[in-house]
This record gives C-alpha cells, sequence and structure tokens, in this order.
C-alpha cells in the first residue's frame, strides 16, 4: 500500500456524464477522489445534435437543471439528461475546470485522448515547484450512459489495484499492460511533475 | 512541503501558554501516539518554530530530528520536509541537518528515499547559493559542502538504482543540477519561480573552496549521464517520459543545450527501445511531439527548424500545425533583410 491514500482525479470534457460517473463510484469505494472537465464550456445535448445547451463553469448543476426543466421537461427527461443533473448535484454544486484547480494528486484519469491532451498541455505548461510526479493515464469511454457505467467500474478497478500495490510508481507500468490485455483496450499513460 | 504544512487553528485549543511550552507539550504527545495523530502533532510542531516562532528552532532541532528513525515512513517524510523548511529558513542549520538527510537519502523505504532525493533538489541550490554568499569561511561550511557533493554523486548513481520510480526523481534531480551548474543566458527561459535561484553564472571564479571550472564539468557530465540514461535499451516508458521532458526544460532554459537535445530526440525516434508495449510507444511518441513543439517554439529552434520539423512530420504533425508553432524570425534578421 502507498503510505497515504491515492489522490485522483477523473476528468472528462465537461465534468457531466463519465467524470462524474466514476467520481461517484471512487468516492463510494472510499478513494480520495475529485472529478473535472477540460472544455471552455460545459455542454449537454440540446434539441438537435448542433443545438447544444451551453454553460460556463460556474453555472451549478441545480440551474442547469431548472434550465432543462423549463426548456423541455420531457425531452430531457426521456434523455436521461435531468437524472444525470440530479445525480451529479448530490455529488457536488457545480462543474469545475481541470485548468483551474491547483490541487496535486497522485493519478489523474481522462476518458478521452483529445482530454488528456489537455491535461498534458496544462500540467507541461505549469512551473515546476516540488518536483513531486503525477501520473496521467487515459482509458477511452464513449460519452453514454452505459459506456459511462462501465468505464467508472474500469477506472474504479485501475485505482483499486493502484492503491494496493507495494510500490506504485515500480509497478505502475506492469499493471496497466495487464490491464489493457484485461479490458481489450489501449491506455495511453505518462508523469508529470508539479 | 504541502506534507508539513499545518494550520495554525489546530494549535488554537491550547492556550495560556507559551509557544515554548505548546511546542514540549505537543512533543510529549507526539512520542506517545499512534502515526496519524504524531504527524498532526509534528506538523503543528513545525508551524510553531518555523513559523511562528523560528527563535525556537534551535532549541527544538534535536528534538524534533529524533523522529526520523519513527518506524512510520510517513513519520520520516514528514522530518525531511522539515529538514527541508528548516534550512530554508535558516541556511546555518544545513550544517547541523545535512547529515541527517543524507542518512534518510539511504532509508530501507524507497518512499522516503524519494522524497529525500526531491529534498536534495532543493537543498543542494539553497547550499550553494548560500555558501556562495556567506562572508565567512569556516571548515564546517566546507564540510557541508563536500558532503552535499557528495550526496549529489550518490543520486546521479541513483540513475541505476533497481527501482524505477527512484530512478524517476534521479532524473528530475539530474535535470536540476544541469540547470543550475550551467549559465542562464539571454535567451534562457526563466520560470518565475526560479528568477532568483543560483546558477553557475552567479559562482565567483575566485571562491575559497567551491570551484566554478569544477561546478561547470559536473553540470556538462551530468547532461551527459541523463543522454545516457536515455539510450539504455530496457529503459521503462515512464523514464523515457520523464527524460524527454527533462531534456526539453533543458534546451529551453539553457539553449546552449539545444543541439545535444535535438539530436537525443532524433536518435530515440529512430531507435524507440524494443521493450515498449504498443500503447506504450503511442504514449512516447505523443510526449516526443509535446516536447518537440516546446523546444521549437524556442525563439533558439531557429537552426534546429528543419531537425524538428521532420521529426513533427514523422510523428504525424501536419505542417500548417508546425508553422504555428515555429517562432517568427527574430528582429535583427528582419531589419537586415
Amino acid at each position: 500500500m502507498p503510505s497515504h491514500p491515492l489522490r485522483v482525479a477523473v476528468v472528462c470534457s465537461s465534468n457531466q456524464n463519465r467524470s462524474m460517473e466514476a467520481h461517484n463510484i471512487l468516492s463510494k469505494r472510499g478513494f480520495d477522489v475529485r472529478s473535472f472537465g477540460t472544455g471552455s464550456h460545459v455542454k449537454l445535448p440540446g434539441p438537435a445534435p448542433d443545438k447544444p445547451n451551453v454553460y460556463d463553469f460556474k453555472t451549478t448543476y441545480e440551474q442547469m437543471y431548472n434550465d432543462l426543466v423549463r426548456k423541455d421537461k420531457e425531452l430531457y427527461t426521456q434523455n436521461g439528461i435531468l437524472h444525470m443533473l440530479d445525480r451529479n448535484k448530490r455529488i457536488k454544486s457545480k462543474p469545475e475546470r481541470f485548468q483551474n484547480c491547483k490541487d496535486r494528486f497522485d493519478l489523474v484519469v481522462t476518458c478521452e485522448e483529445r482530454v488528456y491532451d489537455q491535461v498534458l498541455e496544462d500540467l507541461n505548461s505549469r512551473e515546476q515547484e516540488t518536483l513531486q510526479p503525477v501520473h496521467v493515464i487515459n482509458v477511452d469511454i464513449q460519452d453514454n450512459h452505459e459506456e459511462a457505467t462501465l468505464g467508472a467500474f474500469l477506472i474504479c478497478e485501475l485505482c483499486q489495484c493502484i492503491q494496493h500495490t507495494d510500490d506504485m510508481e515500480n509497478e505502475i507500468d506492469e499493471l496497466i499492460q495487464e490491464f489493457e490485455e484485461k479490458s481489450n483496450r489501449p491506455f495511453l499513460h505518462t508523469v508529470c511533475f508539479y | 512541503m504541502m506534507e508539513c504544512s499545518a494550520e495554525e487553528e489546530d494549535t488554537a485549543g491550547v492556550v495560556d501558554m507559551t509557544t515554548s511550552e505548546k511546542v514540549v507539550d505537543l512533543l510529549n504527545q507526539a512520542a506517545l501516539i499512534s502515526t496519524d495523530e504524531k504527524l498532526t502533532l509534528l506538523k503543528q510542531v513545525q508551524e510553531l518554530i518555523i513559523n511562528k516562532d523560528p527563535s525556537l528552532l534551535d532549541n527544538f532541532l534535536d528534538e524534533m530530528i529524533a523522529f526520523q528513525t519513527d518506524k512510520s515512513i510517513e513519520v520520516r517524510k514528514c522530518i525531511i520536509g522539515f529538514i527541508e523548511e528548516a534550512c530554508k529558513r535558516d541556511n546555518e542549520l544545513l550544517i547541523r541537518l545535512i547529515a541527517n538527510l543524507n542518512m534518510l537519502l539511504k532509508d530501507e523505504s524507497v518512499n522516503v528515499v524519494k522524497k529525500a532525493i526531491l529534498t536534495l533538489t532543493q537543498l543542494y541550490k539553497v547550499t550553494l547559493q548560500w555558501l556562495v554568499h556567506s562572508k565567512s569561511v569556516s571548515e564546517m561550511q566546507e564540510a557541508c559542502w563536500d558532503l552535499v557533493t557528495q550526496m549529489k554523486g550518490d543520486v546521479l548513481a541513483l540513475l541505476d538504482s533497481e527501482n524505477d520510480g527512484v530512478r524517476t526523481h534521479a532524473i528530475k534531480f539530474t535535470e536540476s543540477l544541469i540547470i543550475t551548474l550551467s549559465p542562464r543566458t539571454p535567451d534562457s527561459d526563466v520560470p518565475k519561480r526560479q528568477e532568483g535561484d543560483i546558477r553557475l553564472d552567479k559562482v565567483p571564479r575566485d571562491h575559497s573552496y567551491i570551484r566554478y571550472d569544477v561546478l561547470c564539468e559536473e553540470g556538462k557530465s551530468a547532461l551527459e549521464k541523463l543522454l545516457n540514461f536515455m539510450v539504455h535499451p530496457a529503459i521503462s516508458s515512464i523514464n523515457l517520459t520523464t527524460a524527454l521532458g527533462s531534456l526539453a526544460t533543458i534546451a529551453r532554459q539553457r539553449p546552449m543545450f539545444m543541439s545535444k537535445v535535438v539530436q537525443a530526440y532524433e536518435t530515440l525516434h529512430a531507435n524507440l527501445p524494443p521493450t515498449l508495449a504498443k500503447s506504450q510507444v503511442s504514449s512516447v511518441r505523443k510526449n516526443l511531439k509535446l516536447h518537440l513543439v516546446a523546444v521549437l517554439k524556442h525563439p533558439c529552434s531557429l537552426e534546429f527548424q528543419g531537425q524538428i520539423s521532420t521529426l513533427l512530420l514523422d510523428l504525424g504533425m501536419p505542417q500548417s500545425e508546425i508553422n504555428r508553432s515555429t517562432p517568427p524570425v527574430r528582429e535583427q534578421r528582419k531589419r537586415t533583410r
């Protein structure tokens, strides 16, 4: 076991579906977890693919919920968005942007390659201070409810395995290889420094 | 260090006691209780004797340092953080504490060793800065420098450690050492936080025991070590990634080494270690791209732009994107046209 509880961040684009699903499961399993989005705005599906609902990161899940109830309660109930927002507001009040968070983590798990790239770009653009390492792992998860649930369990299993290593940094390479084989999907993995 | 920062409110419960009495009380309690609570108390002591009333630091140094042999890894790491903060607060304490850090650098737990490497990375610079500016010369100071120099060599040797994480930390130490032991030039990138940091051009050439030429050679030899480390065929993908990033930092902050860095990137691109798995190759290539762009953006990349563009094209970056990252030709060049 590492000498302190693993500090984990899960990151997707809008901090709504994939990262929140994982946040939910990881916090239930007792992890020190936070979740983030890397997008410039928070986007939720709208009445048509080219008409998303766009919010800034200051908007609370509650405000989004109320906004969508007002716009078309039936549509957003039927496509599960209201249910998701309701779940989210029980976890925290509003989405958070990864680039604005200066807290430190041991592990950052991203949910798609573009988000992974943005996380790396952000971490590499920060001035180095303590040189404390942070491992960044990408697990590709499609942005729908079912995949988010499956992805969250995979992330949770990965975090549990990492948490239970005697020496995380010495074993993480091998562990990720095993996970790739088991889950039959490639993981990107790198290390950055605070 | 974040591990040992304590909130002042934590100690607010103890009233009508002098700070010194509070410290005695906390240290007495700390000797008897469980690890988690011990950490909280030691952090409170650290806050009191380093920030609240530094005049007490000297008094309670030995009591605090006694915890370096505690059986808990977290407590030993906390003491390393304390050593770092104490020495930063009062440089003279380096004379007393550097030997303790040396012991912790040889700890049986890799987590303690890694923390000690991070702290030596900071204290190497602190020691050099202190001794270079010190008005007096003493045998104790010279002995302190000798020990720091020896520890520097020990950490460089840890590039060959059996433990992957220890090697990662040794790479970062090496990166910082190379920056410190080479001169800043007008083209150097200077991170804000490191503006006042000691580096070779601030070392006087007439110092009685710190030799400019020797430091300069040590810096160059550290770079050679890092470059050799990178071409090891069994290097792990994480350490390869770490080294790639270190080289980009070095190229940007010490452009005189840019040619070696670009050459190393070329060699690596042509000979990726055969031990890497497919997804590790993707991760390394992605990192290489990221760091090549960082080097390309530096104004000194001009003479390497051809080589870097070729590599980036090979790595799948479109020419238009490469052009966006290429700095404009410098002012004086424009003028001579």
